[in-house]
């Protein structure tokens, strides 16, 4: 069948690179926050949010730029609720994330009433960030990989970037190792004198920044204007990653390339009308790989020790 | 009594207090002023809600349109679930309405219902099949042959895609174009169909692709369903996917190609890239339905099927395409349109019909 | 006088009064719930006679007490967002009142069926909250019950007393089977049920037009991709037959999730498997250590959070449609997350958050209508009271703090 070959080709990876970009942000975002022990299962509601103010300081101020600092502010102070609600309250981590995720819907239509008039849809953004696309010289002649990694828009570059240095900071820096053993021994972080508490904070605020950064992607890059619900569960499928990923940097990075293959291969495979089957089974093909990755990857790896295991300062009186 | 205990007595009593004021002022009906003399018309929209730039906004721009020329006061309610179809309907029929729109399919039944209590209010449904045998005559069925509007449409691409592709930098000469589905169902079905058969009829041999989203409301993937045919050579991409499918016009678009736009004239989502826009005519058909309630002709107890025939189905003017269309492709479209017309051709309603598998 | 030999009395007149109270206000016939406090009342009494007078208060105040929280969050969500509306533009108290009304006098039916659905998924992702367990794919259990009733509503021509009890049961057993994979993966690989029940939601949800294609609809006609509609025998029966001046939609259903409801709640409390989930809850290693099976608590734990949601789908096809439509968003699984938060994942809660959000969603409705104002505003409200259950937390910090200080001040003072 020569059909079916002729789609293994740059095109699909470049689509591959497309589709996984929000999964990998969000994905390294979780890995930072639940490396500090924190669970994070609100990045779907970040995303949202993220996605919403990326589109709306882009409408408004022409500037996407703007839109995207606009995207990953949002992303991090909405995600400053978990953190308040999770750290020092002490509340559950997943019902906290439960509950950002059904908040942000609720936030997200009512701005959409007041300042569109109406849900659904925003208006379109006069310049996306797709217009500030370009091809680093030379590297992406490269045959097959080199307009896939180099020949890309500012916030895939920006992904690149990111997981590298994410790798860098949980492995390499003082900051990141005190994060880390926030989450494996917080007893012991205390007792040299590092607020536990602190650590986790940063942590969920950086997650929030980088949902928020997978969100302005959505709107402002991988398209010109908001639409709600366009996240599509995306948030979810970058827990499933930073989980098959095992928690680590590169691994929600590979991850993230494996289900936005799926998907791309998915579409492609549509085209071809390969069988006679409804296109139902063909569109399920990500969440089948999904649930097969987290199944059989997960024996590998393990969270990290106080992830989601609450932790309180007894302070006591005189 | 203890501190605690007391403190929580109080704030009790106070969140009853509270809530009882809210209660004591609302024991009766909250009838809305209506403006003076002025004949109501409500619509309820389905839970896909305004802002869908497609169906919803069409219907509700029929009743702009509307309060634009006879000066009717427009009410329309979103609604939420499905529990909210009747309530919404008859509602705005004990408002005093005096025609009520109910807006998908999925109001079908509701409708009826609703129909049925109120026989004194008009009732319309759009995309709703009243059965004529059963149903109440206070109720009409609003139906569109969206395939014959897909036909002409695919007219347009079938000889753009090919024979003339030297009109503009956007076509090419592969001869494919391609198709992005929201959901399967009839409606986005039968412009497919349609379509289909209006690319075939003037370039037998092009190579027509189609994808299913899934969705109405993922641009993501729509833009990965256009990418992946565009890749393909497809010129010209047809969306039949609401909110999904602004992606797909806008990855035609940035992929330096063409796309055709639905429900509405959409070239205003990409000026340069939209060649025209294939019309279901949901917006005159509401407008018409409600000059001829106004009139007294409303015509209740059956179906009124809005084709090629009643100027509401077609394709939107080609906006910015206008001067690179050559004539001759503009004569073909109007042959199909008159080829419809009379009967000569018949536009195929699904994917069978046409041989088509999608 | 032995007080205690009268309890079955006693009980039985309590419950038949509440019974007929509910059915009557669920009837929108209101004077019902003069009915039921009549039964609270009887029951006040009877735990006054036999147990004493003192501790009869203090279970009355108790009561009191645990309802504070939710009313308080309740409130305050309201007044956060009559602040929120009065800003832009909106006034609060009309559109209050015509929430209010809307929801629990001129459209309560509507609020009751929208109740129903809610406790069923509420109940699901409660109990498996229970143990420990997020079923954050409720939805797609819904999806699984809505279609195979839907299949045997078609099919099963038997008197409504036989085949709806085997509706509801075969629905449920393969809604409650469409979670052992995320179960069986939980146990054996711990993967993470949060993020398999999710997927197979979404599975669900793409694969359910496959068999609404198949069970009727013509393709060829201008009518959409729904099925037929399932034999009159198979709908649950209307309140209309039981109370001829109830609204004409109004069904049983609410009773059957109201038992279910009951159920849940003794089986949490009253057996052996709920005592074991709860601990498993708790805390799995100390359950471990007294012996639990941690691993078989939670598979079946699991499975029984699918049945309990698979019964709102059938509740919605038997009970309302009596039909399955495609592209039907239907989004009982997700409200019964909020749902079940609310109630702190109490069975008996959930039958009360669920109508209150019923009637938010009905008020919402008749609101947006009558007074032109925006129904998102639901949302947020809707938004703003599920955040504040975190005030059941703030409130006990406040009262460690309160407590604290208190006892600084008395060391202060010595």
């Amino acid at each position: 069948m020569s059909g079916i070959a002729s789609i293994l080709n740059t095109d699909l990876l470049v689509a591959t690179i497309r589709l996984s970009t929000p999964i990998t942000l969000a994905a390294i975002g979780a890995t930072i926050c639940e490396r500090s022990g924190i669970v994070n299962i609100a990045m779907e509601g970040i995303m949202i949010i993220g996605a919403f103010f990326a589109a709306v300081a882009a409408l408004y101020t022409g500037n996407p730029w703007i839109g995207l600092l606009a995207g990953v502010a949002a992303g991090g102070i909405f995600s400053l609720i978990h953190a308040v609600a999770t750290i020092t309250f002490h509340l559950d981590h997943v019902v906290s994330g439960a509950v950002m995720n059904i908040l942000s819907f609720g936030i997200v239509r009512y701005l959409m009433v007041m300042i569109f008039g109406h849900p659904g849809t925003s208006d379109a953004i006069p310049v996306g960030l797709k217009a500030y696309q370009f091809a680093i010289p030379g590297l992406s002649k490269i045959p097959v990989l080199g307009p896939v990694f180099f020949d890309q828009t500012p916030i895939v570059y920006m992904s690149f970037v990111l997981v590298i240095l994410t790798l860098i900071f949980l492995k390499k820096t003082k900051t990141g190792l005190h994060l880390r053993a926030a989450g494996e021994h917080p007893l012991a972080l205390e007792t040299i004198g590092v607020s536990v508490y602190k650590m986790r904070y940063l942590g969920v605020f950086i997650s929030g920044l980088l949902s928020g950064l997978a969100g302005a992607y959505l709107s402002i890059e991988n398209s010109i204007s908001f639409t709600e619900g366009m996240a599509n569960g995306r948030g979810f499928i970058a827990l499933a990653a930073m989980i098959s990923g095992g928690w680590s940097a590169i691994g929600s990075f590979v991850a993230a390339l494996f289900f936005g293959f799926a998907d791309a291969f998915q579409v492609r495979m549509q085209v071809f009308k390969v069988l006679n089957i409804p296109s139902e089974i063909f569109i399920i093909f990500p969440y089948v790989a999904t649930v097969l990755a987290v199944a059989g990857l997960v024996r590998k790896s393990r969270p990290p020790k106080a992830d989601g295991i609450d932790f309180i300062i007894e302070k006591e009186g005189a | 009594m203890s501190k605690m205990t007391k403190i929580t007595v109080i704030m009790l009593v106070i969140s009853m207090v509270f809530a009882g004021l809210i209660f004591a002022n609302g024991g009766s009906e909250t009838a809305p002023a209506a403006e003076k003399s002025k004949v109501i018309i409500g619509m309820a929209t389905d839970v896909g809600g305004l802002g869908d730039k497609s169906f919803n906004d069409g219907s509700y721009q029929g009743l702009l349109d509307a309060k634009a020329d006879f000066g009717i006061d427009a009410r329309v309610v979103e609604s939420k679930q499905q529990t909210d179809y009747v309530p919404n309907l008859s509602g705005l029929a004990e408002d005093g309405a005096q025609v009520v729109f109910a807006v998908g399919f999925l109001m079908g039944d509701a409708l009826i219902e609703a129909a049925e209590n109120h026989p004194d209010t008009s009732f319309a449904g759009i995309d709703i099949f009243v059965d004529p045998s059963k149903a109440p005559k206070n109720v009409e069925g609003l139906l569109f042959k969206e395939q014959e509007s897909g036909y002409v449409a695919g007219v347009v691409a079938g000889l753009l895609t090919k024979k003339y592709a030297s009109a503009s930098d956007r076509l090419n000469d592969d001869n494919v174009v391609g198709m992005v589905l929201g959901m399967d169902i009839p409606p986005v079905e039968r412009y497919q169909a349609g379509f289909y058969a209006g690319v075939k009829s003037v370039n037998p041999d092009c190579k027509v692709l189609s994808v299913v989203t899934g969705t109405f409301t993922d641009q993501a993937k729509g833009k990965e369903a256009a990418l992946a045919m565009i890749e393909q050579g497809a010129d010209i991409i047809f969306q039949i996917a609401g909110l999904t499918g602004l992606g797909a016009i806008n990855a035609a678009n940035e992929a330096g190609v063409a796309a055709i736009g639905v429900d509405v004239d959409q070239s205003g989502v990409a000026p340069d890239a939209v060649i025209t826009s294939a019309i279901k005519g949901i917006t005159r058909a509401v407008y018409l339905t409600i000059k001829a309630d106004l009139e007294g002709t409303f015509e209740g107890g059956g179906n009124k099927v809005f084709g090629i025939n009643e100027d509401t189905t077609g394709i939107s003017p080609f906006n910015k395409w206008d001067s690179i269309v050559p004539g001759d492709v503009k004569a073909a479209v109007q042959k199909a349109i008159d080829d419809l017309k009379s009967g000569k051709v018949v536009a195929p309603a699904s994917r069978k019909e046409a041989g088509y598998e999608g | 006088m032995q007080i205690t030999k009268l309890k079955p009395l006693f009980y039985t007149v309590i419950v038949l009064l509440a019974l007929v109270g509910s059915l009557m206000y669920f009837a929108s016939i209101f004077s019902g719930i003069l009915l039921i406090l009549a039964a609270a009342v009887l029951y006040f009494v009877y735990y006054g006679l036999s147990v004493g007078k003192g501790a009869s208060k203090a279970l009355a105040l108790s009561f009191l007490k645990s309802l504070l929280i939710p009313v308080i969050g309740v409130a305050s969500a309201l007044l956060i967002g009559g602040i929120i509306m009065a800003v832009t533009g909106y006034d609060p108290v009309t559109a209050y009142k015509a929430l209010f009304y809307g929801g629990l006098v001129k459209n309560w039916s509507v609020s009751v069926l929208n109740a129903a659905p809610l406790i069923f998924t509420g109940l699901s992702i409660a109990f498996a909250f229970k143990a420990g367990l997020f079923n954050i794919g409720a939805e797609g259990q819904y999806y699984v019950g809505a279609v195979v009733a839907t299949f045997l509503g078609l099919h099963f021509n038997m008197p409504a007393l036989l085949s709806i009890p085997i509706i509801f049961l075969v629905a449920g057993l393969l809604a409650a089977s469409y979670n052992f994979i995320p179960a069986l993966l939980k146990v054996k690989t711990g993967a993470h049920e949060v993020i398999t029940t999710m997927m197979f939601a979404q599975i669900a949800r793409y694969l359910s037009s496959i068999f609404i294609r198949g069970m009727g609809g013509s393709s060829d006609g201008p009518h959409p991709y729904v099925t037929d509609p399932i034999l009159k025998s198979n709908w649950l029966l209307k309140m209309k037959s039981i109370f001829p001046h109830a609204n004409y939609r109004v069904h049983i259903g609410i009773l059957i999730a109201i038992g279910m409801a009951l159920f849940v709640q003794y089986i949490l409390t009253r057996t052996k498997f709920g005592f074991e989930i709860r601990a498993v809850g708790q805390n799995k290693d100390a359950a471990r250590g007294q012996g639990i099976k941690v691993g078989r608590n939670i598979f079946i734990a699991l499975l029984f959070a699918g049945f309990l949601a698979g019964f709102s789908g059938v509740n919605q096809v038997l009970g309302l449609d009596h039909k399955l439509y495609e592209n039907l968003n239907a989004g009982y699984g997700w409200d019964g997350i909020s749902v079940a938060l609310l109630a702190s994942n109490n069975p008996i809660g959930v039958i009360f958050t669920s109508l209150l959000w019923g009637v938010l969603a009905a008020g919402g409705q008749y609101m947006s209508r009558t007074v032109q104002t925006p129904n998102s505003i639901v949302e947020i409200i809707k938004g703003i009271i599920l955040f504040l259950i975190v005030a059941k937390y703030i409130y006990i910090h406040i009262g460690h703090k309160f407590k604290n200080k208190k006892k600084e001040e008395r060391e202060a003072v010595k």
